[in-house]
């Protein structure tokens, strides 16, 4: 066999890689970091206060608000953080220009870290570099300001990066002994973290026999507005592929490993020397199916470092979209209503859709927000005003196709919602239907009720006599049924369907711009959700009809009385008996 | 005197079967099986009977069986039962003789048998045996009658097994609905114990453990008479409800995994790698550990084990001179007669375990069977005592003889 080696050439230079520390928290990372001898990036540290700043071992170093905070920090306040940023902000664009990624570290809570973050975020992004963001959240007991103050930042990072890790220090008591020292615990932290970042640089700077690249990577932190699961383990020796399967699993970052459950994609990358084999890959992704649900998207990456001796290296890198891991429903609705409160003053911009049906689709936007109006707040008053006038408004504008645009209108009720979202892009006013699959992805939920009345609709428009319409009703039969994309597939509006790609696209490159979209797609893992949790708490007041002295798994001595003898149930194994005393 | 041969029936309804066994008793006393019966019990939890007409099904089937085997059309049965309500206690009674009598006569004998037979009984108890163990004349120990002889005390050493009435009537009651008539009721171990022992290893001291399908039976037996009876509702299908809650698997392949690959022994030989079970039917097969298996089975045995030596009488186990006695279907899971050394420290005798005899002709060895043949030797002893001319001796004989010789 004709042996070559490969180059190892690099796929993204290491000058287009910056790691930057923020504040306090994120000095210290850094030079968890530096120590760790990372190869392949370079280091930036930022903060007010000059004194860390000082003491710090990054190569690059930018003192932020020489004027406003005069070498000292910030003292708590986000407010000043982020002055002091703006005032340094064309230094730092500088030092960020021509990167590739950026990986920023920051604790968030304090005032350097939580009022910077967002805005190097937001220069980062503009320099068109791919950011990951690292934030600690503070612990419990440094009390609830400057947790609310670490949230407000964190949503806006959420926004602005393309990931986002985040770490609660309450977690930290994971990572290490109790007895071990707090000295030990930070550093515990700070290692992961720097393991993190060392993983994902070593996934996208070298190729590998199976490259995943930046696009794997942004592919598997798709969705906008998530989280970024992260696992790393590495193993050496005998059984070195389960074991390491077992450290990344069990990783706090994952929540040991519960949290891929729900994951759509996953990207996997292993690492190891020469000795890799096939057999242990396959050992490795097998055991790694059962974590991750059947559907996910896998996306493996293998990689041959001679370096790396005996040594194995697993790194799975996943996304959640946010609410999967908050299941906060309550911030959808309250977006919902916003988007209804912009109802109005969208009218005149959804006329610019094109279709075919031109003459019959003008007047359905309107009824369309107004339905969607109807259908989110089904309280509200206004609803049954809107669809009088909605009725006054199709009769006369449509004479020759009656029946049609009324069980259309009505479809399009439901369908409505996507239109109706527009409103919220004022900015983009070429681009109405774009947004216009999402907010409908969050209608679906709230309107599965709503779906009663399309169904009698139905069937009138099945006895429509009209040909055309007929050819859109039947289209659109399966609409109703079918999931959302499927009801713009039968949308005679083709651009939605493009659109739609777009979108995906889109919320790749400007997430500010879809600010508004992240909470509607949020609501779409919500349901599933609520309903297991429901499911739980149906089981639970079904079984319990009577005091149970034991709550243990009777067997086949379900339900009886215990079976006392000598003070012991003897229906009880005595192998759990004797387990628990 | 020449008897006719008899026929006697025994009816046992146990938790995992019920089985009519017909048996002949021929004038030399030896007891031939003319067919047994034998079907799998419903409704029967721990001995105690919880679902009447599921459990009434379960003994005319057995009956159709037995008739059909032995051709014979059985008329009544002697029933065995068991249940942990069932409880044996001794008590003795003490009767001090009037100074004027020196002899002990017969009405004596009666007043100490009465004292001894006046036991507390818990509520709803009503006795079921009453049985002489020893006689003591002015405490010296007596097994024959002691009518006649010179004494200032006379004391009546008894054995009362009592229980819940009424689960007895409703016992009686399901199974004169058959019809059936009953002739007597037995307590369980008892009747195992007329054959499982002989009157050799009577005297010299042996325990008999009848563990079946969701009773452990025991009774044991002192200087020839009986010392202790009782039942522990704890039987073979909590050893397999043991394996089904430990491992998680269903209670159909937990029960052949203990039949088939169980070892109560504690022998770490045994214990190591993984037991299988093939399906024939082509599902999956089912894997567990040995070491979990027989750890479940063994601890779950052992604790019924030392309860049953717990209930012993003082000095009960260490006075056990020819042995422990086990029978009963879950006495064949391998590796028990190991384990029940180590709780008994004596010798131990198990019958002989059968390879699967087809129905028709269940072996009579075959320890599954031992409480229904056992009960036609009691009846055969019944009928022996019965059959003698009543008189003085013969009175007391019957008290007497059955149950200590």
């Amino acid at each position: 066999m004709i042996s070559y080696s490969r180059d190892p050439h690099e796929t993204i230079p290491s000058s287009a890689v910056k790691i930057v520390g923020l504040g306090g928290a994120g000095a210290n990372m850094l030079e968890r970091v530096a120590l760790d001898s990372i190869e392949g990036a370079e280091l930036l540290a930022l903060n007010t206060d000059i004194r860390t700043l000082g003491s710090c071992l990054a190569k690059e170093k930018i003192q932020l608000g020489v004027n406003l905070t005069k070498g000292l920090g910030t003292g708590g306040d986000p407010e000043l953080g982020q002055q002091a940023m703006l005032e340094a902000e064309s230094k730092v664009r500088e030092a960020l220009k021509g990167q590739q990624i950026v990986f920023l570290c920051t604790g968030l809570g304090g005032g350097t870290g939580s009022g910077a973050a967002p805005i190097i975020a937001r220069i980062a992004r503009e320099e068109g570099a791919f950011v990951v963001v690292f934030a600690t959240m503070p612990f419990f007991f440094e009390g609830r300001r400057r947790r609310e103050q670490a949230e407000t930042s964190l949503n806006q990072l959420a926004v602005l990066s393309n990931a986002l890790v985040t770490f609660d220090n309450n977690r930290m008591g994971e990572l290490v002994l109790a007895k071990q020292g707090i000295h030990e615990a930070f550093s515990a932290a700070d290692k992961m973290i720097s393991e993190s970042i060392k993983a994902v640089i070593r996934l996208v700077v070298r190729p590998g026999l199976i490259n995943v690249g930046l696009d794997d990577l942004m592919s598997a932190l798709r969705t906008t507005r998530s989280r970024c699961l992260f696992g790393s383990g590495i193993a050496e020796g005998k059984d070195r592929a389960s074991k390491a399967l077992r450290n990344a699993l069990s990783s706090p970052l994952l929540d040991q490993g519960s949290l891929l459950k729900d994951a759509q994609t996953v990207l996997v990358h292993l690492s190891g020397g020469e000795s890799l084999t096939l057999f242990e890959i396959e050992l490795l992704m097998q055991n790694l199916q059962k974590h991750v649900p059947e559907h996910a998207h896998v996306l493996f990456g293998a990689a041959i470092d001679p370096g790396m001796g005996d040594t194995l290296s697993i790194t799975l890198i996943s996304a959640l979209p946010e609410d999967a891991l908050t299941g906060g429903t309550r911030d959808s609705i309250s977006q919902i209503s916003k988007s209804i409160a912009d109802l109005d003053s969208e009218k005149e911009d959804v006329p610019e859709i094109e279709n075919p049906f031109s003459k019959i689709d003008k007047p359905q936007p309107p009824a369309d927000e107004e339905a969607v109006a109807e259908e989110s707040i089904p309280e509200a008053p206004e609803p049954i005003e809107e669809t009088d006038i909605f009725a006054e408004e199709s009769e006369p504008k449509h004479s020759s196709s009656r029946n049609l645009p009324e069980p259309r209108a009505k479809l399009n009720r439901s369908i409505g919602g996507g239109i109706s979202s527009a409103p919220l892009f004022d900015t983009e006013a070429g681009e109405e239907p774009q947004p216009a699959p999402e907010p409908v992805l969050e209608q679906e939920e709230s309107e599965e009720r709503p779906f009663a009345e399309p169904e009698p609709v139905r069937k009138r428009e099945e006895a429509s006599p009209e040909p055309e319409p007929e050819a859109m009703i039947e289209e659109e039969e399966p609409v109703i049924t079918d999931d959302v994309p499927s009801r713009f597939a039968a949308r005679p509006e083709l651009k939605t369907r493009r659109s739609g790609k777009n979108i995906w696209g889109k919320s790749e490159v400007k997430p500010a711009d879809e600010a508004g979209d992240g909470p509607f797609k949020e609501d779409l893992p919500d349901p599933p959700a609520p309903t297991t949790q429901l499911k739980l708490g149906a089981k639970a007041p079904g079984s319990q009809s009577e005091l149970a002295f034991d709550s243990a798994p009777r067997g086949r001595f379900e339900g009886e009385n215990p079976n006392v003898f000598d003070g012991e149930d003897l229906d009880l194994p005595p192998f759990l008996r004797k387990k628990k005393s | 005197m020449a008897r006719r041969t008899k026929i006697h029936v025994g009816l046992e309804i146990g938790t995992s079967k019920t089985c009519i066994v017909v048996g002949e008793v021929k004038p030399d006393g030896a007891v031939k099986i003319l067919g047994i019966g034998v079907t799998k019990s419903v409704g029967v939890r721990k001995g105690e009977i919880a679902d009447f007409p599921q459990v009434r099904a379960c003994v005319k089937d057995a009956l159709a069986k037995a008739e059909d085997a032995s051709d014979v059309e059985i008329g009544s049965v002697f029933l065995a039962v068991t249940g942990s309500h069932l409880q044996g206690v001794n008590n003795r009674g003490t009767f001090r003789l009037p100074d004027n009598q020196k002899n002990i006569l017969a009405e004596h004998l009666e007043e100490a048998c009465d004292m001894a037979r006046d036991v507390h009984y818990p509520q709803d108890h009503v006795p079921l045996h009453t049985i002489i163990r020893k006689y003591l004349v002015d405490g010296l120990e007596q097994t024959a009658s002691p009518i006649g002889l010179f004494a200032k005390t006379v004391e009546a050493d008894f054995h009362i097994v009592h229980g819940i009435g009424n689960r007895i009537q409703n016992s009686i009651k399901l199974v004169r609905e058959c019809p059936l008539e009953v002739d007597d009721i037995v307590f369980a171990p008892i009747a195992t114990a007329q054959m499982a022992l002989d009157r050799e290893q009577r005297l010299r001291g042996a325990l008999l453990i009848d563990i079946g399908g969701g009773t452990t039976d025991y009774a044991l037996y002192l200087d020839g008479a009986i010392a202790a009876s009782g039942c522990i509702p704890v039987g073979g299908d909590h050893v397999t409800n043991d394996i089904h809650l430990v491992t998680g698997l269903p209670f159909s392949k937990a029960e052949k995994l203990k039949i088939l690959e169980g070892n109560a022994s504690a022998d770490p030989s045994l214990s190591v790698g993984i037991a299988k079970l093939t399906d024939e039917n082509g599902f999956a097969d089912v894997e567990v550990k040995r070491a979990i298996l027989n750890e479940v089975i063994r601890q779950r045995l052992e604790e019924t084990l030392r309860l049953v030596r717990d209930r012993l009488p003082k000095g009960g186990v260490e006075a056990i001179g020819s042995g422990i006695f086990l029978t009963g279907g879950t006495s064949l899971t391998n590796g028990f007669s190991e384990l029940a050394f180590d709780v008994f420290g004596r010798d131990i005798y198990r019958p002989e375990s059968t390879e699967s005899t087809d129905s028709a002709h269940p072996s009579f060895k075959d320890p599954q069977f031992a409480t229904a043949i056992g009960l036609i030797r009691y009846a055969q002893i019944l009928e022996t005592e019965n059959s003698r001319p009543p008189g003085c001796f013969g009175r007391l004989l019957r008290l007497f003889w059955p149950f200590g010789a």
